[in-house]
């Protein structure tokens, strides 16, 4: 029992914790976010691709291929 | 202590307990109205007027073969070029995943290595598993990497993930006792621990920005926290997930986490808003999640399932813009590379793939 009370303390202590916490509003939240998303799209190799596939360098090379 | 005493203390407990429980339902339910009073448009609506990702142009380049059986956790080198794996079968293989050749394989005394991860240096590497432990490897010959290991920590229970917060010199662990764990390497000296989930944690990464004091974690009670460090405390807790939370990630801007979980959808959690802002699902999904991980700028988000696929989400719109095919069993782990031009999947089909 002593035990459950302790735990259910401090459970308690960490939703206090949360409830005082500030928040903005979703709005802004999400257009922070898709700002950051804009602002590094150049970098993003995966989404954007590479500018010429001799950077990439997981490429196949290509092999001799003049017959 | 009389009878009558100790049934006097009881009720005095019942009491005790009935009204902490009566604050944390009060507390639960203004948390939610809070929450709700400023979530005033879904991040979906808000994307609507950008482009859908057109096309994804990432191929299969490499495999890695020589794990004898299922692959359970990859970590790139900050080079950005090796690759560390580890396996059920109780091995480490650090891969040059520029030619797929291995270059150095260790035996560890048990199976299933759950976690893996490179210091930060480069030059160590952290592992552990079944064995409730965190070891520790420098990365010099096989010889001397078995001779020069130190184990770190020990949990009551497996360690599902570990990582190197801030240098070298410190490790984060979570564990199936339900805890997470900070470790000093040198002493072994448990510096700080985390108490506070009911299920085992199965995931842990660290906030990308700010001073390194944030940390987030997954776990089996569905729940993700996020935590402080320095206290030990939890700050934030998210809810939503109907089964295990297997995989938690940071986004990039550091305001917001990916959940993937056992539910067969993953989720993203915006930390300034408090709430959830997306659900990745379909009805045609059925599959739990293992793994999940942002591209450099956090709009593609890459998920590992239990049907052998990795799918890649658009973030903003929460739609699916491709599947990766490729293994032939669950994909247990996709990391991105440090500098973003490569996907490394891990699975239980005993590989390991390089996209880019």
């Amino acid at each position: 029992m002593a035990a459950n009370l302790q735990q259910q303390r401090t459970i308690n202590e960490q939703l206090r914790r949360e409830a005082g916490i500030p928040r903005i509003q979703v709005s802004e939240a999400c257009n922070a976010m898709m700002k950051y998303m804009i602002d590094h799209e150049s970098d993003d190799c995966l989404l954007s691709g590479f500018t010429s596939q001799k950077v990439n360098p997981f490429r196949e090379k290509n092999s001799c291929n003049i017959l | 202590m009389s009878e009558c005493a100790a049934s006097a203390s009881n009720v005095n407990a019942n009491e005790k307990m009935a009204s902490l429980l009566k604050e944390a339902e009060n507390l639960k339910a203004k948390l939610e109205e809070e929450r709700q009073k400023l979530n005033d448009v879904n991040l979906s609506n808000i994307a609507e007027r950008l482009e859908q990702i057109a096309f994804v142009n990432i191929k299969p380049r490499k495999v890695l073969k020589g794990h004898q059986a299922k692959v359970l956790c990859t970590d790139w080198s900050p080079d950005k070029r090796h690759i560390i794996s580890s396996s059920q079968d109780g091995r480490l293989i650090i891969w040059d995943a520029f030619t797929t050749n291995k270059e150095h394989a260790v035996t560890m005394p048990t199976t299933w290595i759950m976690a893996c991860a490179y210091a930060p240096s480069g030059n160590y590497v952290a592992c552990g598993g079944l064995d409730n432990k965190v070891t520790v490897y420098p990365i010099t010959s096989d010889e001397e990497m078995a001779a020069k290991k130190r184990t770190v920590g020990t949990h009551t229970s497996y360690m599902s993930c570990c990582i190197y917060p801030n240098s070298d010199q410190q490790i984060l662990t979570g564990s199936g006792d339900s805890t997470c764990a900070l470790w000093d390497v040198e002493s072994g000296q448990l510096l700080q621990s985390f108490h506070g989930h009911s299920g085992d944690v199965m995931a842990i990464d660290l906030a990308p920005n700010e001073t390194g004091n944030t940390f987030v974690s997954g776990s089996c009670d569905r729940m993700a926290f996020i935590w402080d460090m320095r206290s030990g405390h939890v700050v934030q807790s998210f809810e939503g997930h109907q089964s295990d939370v297997n995989s938690v990630k940071f986004h990039p801007c550091g305001d917001a986490i990916a959940t993937g979980s056992d539910d067969s959808s993953c989720r993203l959690y915006d930390m300034r808003a408090d709430r959830e802002v997306a659900v990745f699902a379909k009805e045609s999904i059925i599959f739990g999640v293992n793994s999940v991980d942002f591209s450099v700028s956090g709009r593609l988000l890459f998920a590992g399932y239990n049907d052998y696929t990795v799918n890649l989400w658009d973030t903003l719109k929460s739609e699916r813009v491709c599947l990766l095919y490729g293994h032939e069993n669950k994909v247990s782990c996709v990391q991105v590379s440090p500098d973003g031009t490569a996907l490394s999947t891990g699975s239980w089909d005993y590989t390991i793939r390089v996209w880019a």
